[in-house]
């Protein structure tokens, strides 16, 4: 080749890198914007809303609560406290004890009064049989609640019985180790009945960080910054993620994906389409996904309700090991759904969910670690070539830098102007202290975890959730 | 001097790609250095609203229990009273403090009833709050609007029935809500007449208010809601509906029967339910006639309103339903079986369908 082509090549590899860099720019621009209308709009709607006429009524309709729970003895009396004091009336709660190894299920039988009752499952979805059975409470304080023991099958699995024992209209699938607050469940139906023009499929709330919070008896008492930056760092990436990000698909109803750490279905929609796929990691994901697919071809007009209120806490991962297993899963959990619903992308047939939401989350969520992977060693090959124009790359790097700073700072002023959770002086100086190191301290463990998942999704097939120790919430 | 004039020609002899890249640092730079600023003064100012929110709520409130307290039995405002009163007309004077003073006013209202939430209300006119809430149905804006129709709601003023009128039909879901709720809140069942020619539909969320406020009422005596069961509004239908469940509105049983057929599926169940639930043995004619036609939904209440109204002319009925393909069907035709005849079920465990119902057998030998 001679150095004409040469040239051609790189300025064309150049080309692509800065295309790439200027879109995602710009998406993220106009999505912090879209994401300011929506919230603006949700705060004067929500100011009229009078929950507790919700709260009393007998025609309320009823919600299911289904906790997923594998080897949590060290909370799972205090979780489950906590899910039963919600204020709304007309809702059960049942955790699905998917084959603990452990002692959960005496500790259930022993706290709850619990005695196995004789309950007839229909098996919509197939799910792995029950092993020591269905439990109820003889203690009227607790008759909401409904323990399921059965065999290991899983999350997606456990979630599928909840789905076939539930009775009720609507069910909250929530992971049992989070703090539900007692408004929850109205304020996360209100879209199912509110909107009247299409028909709401599922709604998402925001998952907040527990972290160093005052938690008694399954109770939030007070919001605390945690100390760690890496559990700082995270809530900031939270922030980004749940009220720029989601608040903007929210808007577009474009939502792919609603955390599985807490989001409503209606339960007929989520059995119509089979339930949670077993065969995933990312099944919080690709359950909306396969709504949205199912409902587009039936041609239903359809949504994906969104609720940015800090409802549900849960325990972030406080060290780079268990945090880079989490993402790992997440990010395999994001490759196998995509894949598995390819025939979406680039098809008008499935209107926004197939020309926008699903290119979007396959060029910026999907690709984004792999680019930036590629980015980073051609710069390496360049500097080995000695080819570096270094007056570019150092603006080039500090533009990004700098762009990334601002957009945690909007996010930040998101969260003062919306709900002002971090009140206490001091947390400002920290999370903006956190905010310039988080491109050195946290991004280039997320990018390495999402590499290792692509790496595990290809070449370690074998690997399926990986492992979560839990500290326990109950800190006060 | 000297330095920034280097810059300055530095910067003018670089490629323009790269001038526009530092011109980018450079906004991003001052753009972080005034949200820093503007975020800590931002912080500094919701803590210290916060506070004097907390401060002045504390203060409104012990005076207006001072006021509700301070009365003398008999309609008239005692001079005491009337300080209270002179007093807030300043402090509404400033945007913030007012709505402090009707938020204060608004918890005590849920609080209390009787002669000391008619004080309230009182007193939400003689402070001249009205005239803020009327000035806000006037905004252009649907949340003022909205706004002022629940402050005029809350405390409870009925003579702008008109100006509120105007907003019935307002584009704006939330306005419409609001007016709905002064209607029902204000003039009871009288107020549920604005169904009669409702085009948009109800939510279900504000059906559900709806009813709320009207359980909360001395007086249940309801008017007649046969022609909002004829309406060409579903959701009307669907509202009516509920309240003929709630107020045992057997007299409407003949337009009930008609709606079995109607269009919308949603009503049919709603129906098949409340007539289950009045026990009208008419349903199980109409709807045995067209039973396989119908959806799945109607075909599950059918069945869960059957206990209360089955008699054994119904076992054939039943014997066809225990090999339907849907399973609550099956269990539910089952389960009446083992009530009509149970000799009729170990019969059909013999003769098994091919459909597997070892456990609907093994549940209902339990139950």
């Amino acid at each position: 080749m001679d150095s004409s082509t040469v040239r051609i090549i790189l300025f064309i590899i150049h080309s692509l890198f800065f295309i790439y860099a200027f879109s995602v720019i710009v998406s993220y621009i106009v999505l912090a914007i879209i994401s300011a209308v929506e919230s603006n709009e949700y705060m004067k709607k929500n100011s009229f809303v009078n929950y507790n006429e919700i709260l009393s009524s007998t025609v309320s309709p009823s919600i299911s609560i289904i906790a997923p729970a594998y080897n949590e003895s060290l909370n799972i009396i205090e979780n489950v406290r906590s899910l039963l004091s919600s204020h709304y009336v007309n809702y059960d709660v049942i955790i699905v004890n998917d084959g603990s190894k452990d002692n959960s299920l005496d500790l259930l039988i022993n706290a709850y009064d619990l005695v196995k009752v004789n309950y007839l499952i229909n098996e919509q979805i197939p799910t792995k049989p029950l092993r020591a059975g269905v439990f109820k409470s003889n203690n009227p304080a607790f008759e909401k609640l409904i323990v399921v023991d059965k065999e290991n099958g899983g999350k997606a699995d456990a979630l599928n019985f909840g789905l076939n024992i539930s009775s009720s209209q609507y069910c909250a699938c929530i992971d049992v180790d989070c703090l539900l607050l007692e408004d929850s469940l109205q304020k996360m139906i209100k879209p199912f009945l509110e909107v009247t023009d299409v028909k709401v499929i599922a709604s998402g709330g925001v998952i907040r960080i527990a972290n160093a919070c005052t938690i008694k008896e399954g109770k939030l008492l007070d919001v605390n910054l945690p100390n760690k930056w890496i559990e700082i760092a995270q809530i900031l990436e939270y922030l980004r993620s749940f009220l720029l990000g989601r608040m903007a698909w929210s808007r577009l109803n474009g939502l792919l994906v609603i955390s599985g750490a807490f989001g409503m279905f209606e339960k007929k929609s989520a059995i119509e389409v089979g339930g949670y796929d077993t065969n995933t990691v990312g099944e919080d994901m690709e359950i909306i996904v396969r709504m949205r697919r199912h409902m587009e071809e039936k041609k239903v007009k359809y949504k994906v309700a969104y609720i940015p209120d800090p409802l549900c806490w849960t325990e972030a991962p406080d060290n780079y090991k268990i945090l880079i297993s989490q993402r790992n899963r997440w990010t395999r959990g994001t490759i196998e759904t995509l894949r598995k619903h390819r025939k979406i992308g680039f098809n008008p047939k499935y209107n926004l969910l197939g020309m926008l939401s699903f290119p979007y989350w396959f060029f910026y969520e999907r690709l984004a670690p792999i680019i930036e992977v590629i980015g980073m060693i051609y710069f390496l090959i360049l500097v080995a070539l000695k080819s570096v124009r270094w007056d570019f790359a150092f603006a080039f790097f500090l533009l990004a830098y700098l762009f990334s700073v601002v957009f945690t700072i909007v996010a930040i002023f998101s969260e003062e102007f919306t709900f002002h959770q971090y009140k206490k002086k001091g947390t400002g100086f920290k999370l903006i202290l956190v905010t310039l190191l988080e491109p050195f301290i946290l991004h280039p463990v997320i990018l390495y975890a999402a590499i290792k998942g692509n790496y595990d999704y290809y070449f370690n097939k074998k690997k399926k959730w990986g492992e979560m120790v839990r500290k326990g919430m109950s800190k006060s | 001097m000297t330095n920034i004039q280097n810059i300055l020609t530095y910067f003018n002899q670089l490629p323009i790609l790269l001038q526009i890249v530092w011109i980018g640092v450079l906004g991003l730079f001052v753009s972080i250095l005034f949200f820093l600023f503007y975020l800590y003064y931002l912080r500094n100012y919701l803590r210290a609203e916060e506070v004097i929110s907390k401060n002045l709520f504390t203060e409104y409130e012990a005076s207006l229990i001072n006021y509700l307290y301070s009365g003398d039995g008999i309609s008239k405002i005692t001079s005491e009273q009337q300080e209270i009163i002179d007093k807030m007309k300043t402090c509404i004077q400033d945007k913030f403090k007012r709505t402090i003073f009707i938020s204060v006013l608004s918890k005590l209202k849920n609080d209390i009833s009787g002669e000391m939430a008619t004080a309230i209300n009182t007193l939400y006119l003689k402070t001249g709050l009205i005239k803020y809430s009327l000035n806000n149905l006037e905004s252009k804006k649907w949340d003022k609007i909205a706004l002022g129709i629940k402050e005029l709601t809350q405390f409870e003023v009925v003579n702008v029935y008109n100006e509120i009128s105007k907003y019935k039909n307002h584009d704006k879901q939330e306005v419409r809500n609001q007016v709905q709720l002064y209607y029902v809140s204000l003039f009871h069942f009288n107020g549920l007449e604005f169904l009669d020619n409702l085009k948009s539909p109800i939510s279900e969320w504000n059906q559900i208010q709806l009813l709320e406020i009207l359980q909360k009422f001395d007086d249940q005596e309801i008017t007649d809601i046969s022609p909002w069961l004829k309406s060409e509004n579903d959701s009307v239908v669907l509202f009516a509906l509920k309240l003929a469940k709630i107020y045992n509105q057997f007299q409407v049983i003949e337009i009930l029967l008609n709606l079995l057929n109607h269009k919308n599926k949603q009503i049919r169940v709603c129906v098949i339910e409340i007539l289950g639930y009045f026990q009208v043995k008419e349903v199980k004619q109409i709807l045995k006639i067209n039973f396989g036609n119908r959806s799945e939904e109607e075909k599950v209440a059918f069945f869960k309103i059957f206990e209360d109204i089955v008699d054994e002319e119904d076992e054939a009925f039943i014997i066809e339903n225990t090999s339907n393909p849907n399973f609550k069907i099956r269990f539910l035709a089952f389960k009446l079986l083992k009530k009509l005849n149970i000799e009729a079920i170990n019969l059909l465990k013999v003769n098994a369908s091919g459909i597997n119902n070892e456990q609907i057998f093994k549940f209902l030998e339990i139950i």
